[in-house]
């Protein structure tokens, strides 16, 4: 019939068309890239750049702090300016993926500790040797936050802050159930005992739990951690260390906590957290509660009239060790991006010391800068000062490249246990096996 | 477009075909010609684009750093090698398994009841019809707030009439009903069609129907039921074909799109998008969307299959 094979034609017609402009396509893109690129070099001697710079910090709190700090920046100097592009976190990270894959991306974007690694094996950021080895400025940063910013020992990125956690508790509930608030409890042993104190019922439900392990922001992950000597799941070379001694009598422990509160309880509460005022630790649903460093700014709103103490997560036996758990941002160049050397010159601004130290006293988020984030200033702030103690022992790991995408296989074992349908043991003998299966695969 | 038109020609003066005249062709081609901006959409936009993926799919692409063809090997590694790709296909199964039945079902038995002439049935139908318009991420936050098990109004529900309701969202044998119990309540869309058919029936079969004695549920049974069939047929095609794409039901209502308790809600979409974005294993995602939509073009093949059995078109066939 005619009409379709008109149709026909004119499709295939339409369709050539179109693979032709998509064949064209990275040719113009980098004929026109090129020197673009080479004009822009020759340019920033005399003319000013504009550079593009992506985060995710657009709340009321944040915004005005990053946006300050690129403002000091833009006015120490007449070559460079900054541009903020603010963009919600959900949206960031596939936005910088299409626009490195389309050859324009930002000059620098805050991006996340974890996958350093897996985006320099991508092609996705830029390496950042030839800069340092110019401007060496490694020391400046914690040695546990600069491991993770390394691909084959080079550095891909700059870390820019970090985050740790701590025991937060409830000085009044522990006049009230007779402890010393001076004393905050040290082992696992005498956390169980405090909590037992500090629990309050009602009939059968509980009007307070003095302490349930997995609430708050300390996962299974960072428990195996703790009771595990500070070992992750990866040891040297990417040695797997799931079903060793140490974590199967943390899950067996943290077990017994569920056991002693009944599954019902602990899920009918969870369901009931929020946030703000109807945090669990801040409207005295939980006595002890941990957090990062920068959850007291919402007791500070929130809860202005609890007197809280912060104490480092409490070691398995004496001499253990408080290890905790700790992630966080970096900042990078990605990949294709037009200007990357005044883009390092605005990272190097960023990690300095005067940035950190505005960030670190408006946030009271922990930085990286060693130096900045030992400021006395900030310091006064006995919860600051307190988390950036604890980063001496504070775990921030690197996933190995081949283990991608482990925690999917990881957290049905863990949630199967708490559901009593594998031992610890079962679980973490299965969570290696599976991630072992993933990494021989990925090979 | 002269071209076109010349390239046309031996099949058009093919043998025992009547010659159109040049105004008929011309006219042809002009309204090609008007329709081509949305050809060229559907082609560079659509078809390019799926023909990539198709490509992609037998490569390693990662978006950043290379595309190299690797033959077989995602599919190999998807069927072979993935436990999750098969959890995730399980969840995806048993969601749709239940979901269009029970809001295929659900929504007739609603547009029946609306269908009644009684007073205040407006009120009625647009109460029923509101969560439907409600749409996205507001509707889950409002979910999860009812499915909480101890404060939530279906768990209090339940508990008056002594059933002490689940923990919905936080026990893996009792995610995925909640998440269909949540669509049934939305069943408003698949309603009004049902509806606006139901009132097309003419009521003049019903009225012989009721002279020959024949029952309500028979009168339901042989008339209402054939009469409102293509109906229930486009229904099920499109709730089937939308079911297999859940995906942030899964994302938003598990702790940051993790899947849920024991990947209980790692629907096939929701670990797509996990390998593409997240472990940027570009290549392997887009396998998994054509084994997807094989998966989906199969069982609209039988669904259309089957519908000669049970589908009634007024006028027959032909």
């Amino acid at each position: 019939m005619k009409p379709k094979r008109l149709s026909y034609l004119l499709g295939l017609a339409a369709l050539s068309l179109v693979l032709l402009l998509a064949a064209c396509t990275p040719e113009s893109r980098s004929s026109s890239g090129a020197p673009k690129a080479a004009s822009g070099g020759n340019e920033s001697t005399a003319e000013k750049v504009t550079i593009d710079f992506w985060t995710f910090w657009g709340s009321e709190t944040r915004r005005p702090i990053i946006e300050k700090i690129i403002e000091d920046f833009n006015n120490s100097q007449d070559r460079i300016t900054v541009k903020h592009t603010y963009l919600p976190f959900g949206d960031i990270w596939t936005k910088n993926l299409a626009s490195i894959a389309a050859g324009n991306p930002a000059d620098v974007i805050i991006n996340d500790y974890a996958d350093v690694n897996l985006r320099a094996s991508k092609n996705q950021n830029t390496d950042l040797s030839e800069y340092l080895s110019k401007d060496d400025i490694e020391k400046q940063f914690y040695p546990e936050l600069w491991k993770n910013v390394l691909y084959e020992d080079k550095a891909y990125a700059l870390p820019f802050n970090t985050d740790t956690r701590l025991l937060y508790y409830n000085k009044a509930a522990f006049r009230e159930a007779g402890l010393d608030p001076k004393q905050p409890p040290q082992t696992w042993k005498q956390l169980e005992e405090y909590a037992q104190k500090l629990d309050k019922k009602n009939g059968s439900t509980y009007e307070r739990v003095g302490f349930y392990p997995l609430w708050g922001d300390f996962g299974v992950d960072s428990w195996l951690i703790n009771g595990d000597g500070g070992n992750g799941y990866f040891g040297e070379n990417d040695q797997l260390a799931f079903d060793t001694p140490g974590k199967i009598s943390t899950l067996e422990w943290l077990k017994s906590w569920q056991d002693r509160l009944g599954r019902q309880t602990v899920d009918a509460m969870k369901a009931d957290f929020g946030s703000g005022v109807s945090d669990p630790f801040i409207s005295g649903k939980v006595a002890m509660y941990i957090q990062t460093g920068t959850y007291n700014t919402q007791i500070e709103e929130f809860g202005k009239d609890l007197e809280i103490g912060v104490a480092p997560i409490p070691e398995r036996e004496e001499g253990s060790g408080h290890w905790s758990s700790g992630g966080g941002f970096v900042v990078e160049i990605p990949k294709g991006a037009k200007h990357p050397d005044e883009a390092w010159e605005f990272m190097k601004y960023l990690t300095g010391v005067d940035a950190q130290k505005y960030w670190a006293l408006k946030n009271f988020d922990n930085v990286a800068n060693i130096e900045a984030a030992e400021d006395p200033e900030a310091n006064k702030n006995a919860v600051y000062k307190a988390s950036v103690e604890n980063l001496a022992d504070t775990k921030v790991f690197q996933v190995p490249l081949s283990a991608s995408g482990y925690k999917d296989l990881i957290n049905p074992h863990t949630d199967a246990v708490f559901l009593g349908k594998e031992t610890p043991e079962q679980a973490l003998q299965g969570a290696e096996k599976d991630v072992q299966a993933l990494m021989a695969k990925s090979k | 477009m002269k071209t076109t038109a010349e390239t046309l020609k031996p099949g058009a003066s093919g043998p025992q075909k009547k010659k159109r005249s040049r105004l008929a062709r011309r006219e042809e081609l002009q309204g090609y010609l008007f329709i081509l901006p949305w050809l060229i959409g559907l082609f560079g936009i659509t078809l390019f684009p799926m023909l990539f993926s198709l490509y992609g799919s037998f490569t390693n692409y990662d978006v950043t750093s290379r595309m190299d063809f690797i033959g077989l090997g995602n599919y190999a590694r998807m069927f072979r090698d993935d436990p999750l790709f098969w959890k995730s296909l399980y969840n995806t199964l048993f969601y749709v398994a239940l979901m269009v039945p029970l809001t295929t079902i659900g929504s007739v038995l609603l547009a029946l009841m609306l269908n009644e002439r009684i007073a205040g049935m407006r009120v009625f139908r647009t109460i029923y019809y509101l969560p439907a318009v409600l749409s996205g991420v507001g509707v889950y936050f409002l979910w999860i707030q009812l499915l909480n098990p101890s404060t939530g109004l279906i768990n209090t529900m339940l508990g008056w009439v002594g059933i002490p309701g689940p923990a919905w969202l936080s026990d893996p044998m009792w995610t995925k009903p909640a998440i269909i119990m949540m669509k049934l309540w939305s069943v408003g869309g698949g309603m009004l069609l049902y509806l606006a058919s139901l009132q097309g029936v003419p009521s003049q079969l019903y009225e012989s129907a009721k002279l020959d004695g024949a029952s309500a549920f028979r009168r339901f049974w042989h008339i209402t039921l054939p009469m409102i069939s293509p109906v229930i047929f486009f229904d099920v095609v499109t709730s089937f074909i939308g079911g297999f794409q859940i995906f942030q039901e899964g994302y938003v209502m598990t702790d940051s799109g993790s899947g849920g308790p024991m990947g209980s809600l790692l629907f096939y979409n929701l670990y797509m998008w996990n390998q593409a974005f997240k472990l940027f294993d570009m290549g392997y995602a887009m396998a998994m969307a054509w084994v997807l939509f094989a998966i989906v073009l199969v069982l609209t093949l039988i669904n259309l299959r089957m519908s000669k059995r049970w589908v009634y078109y007024e006028g027959g066939e032909d």
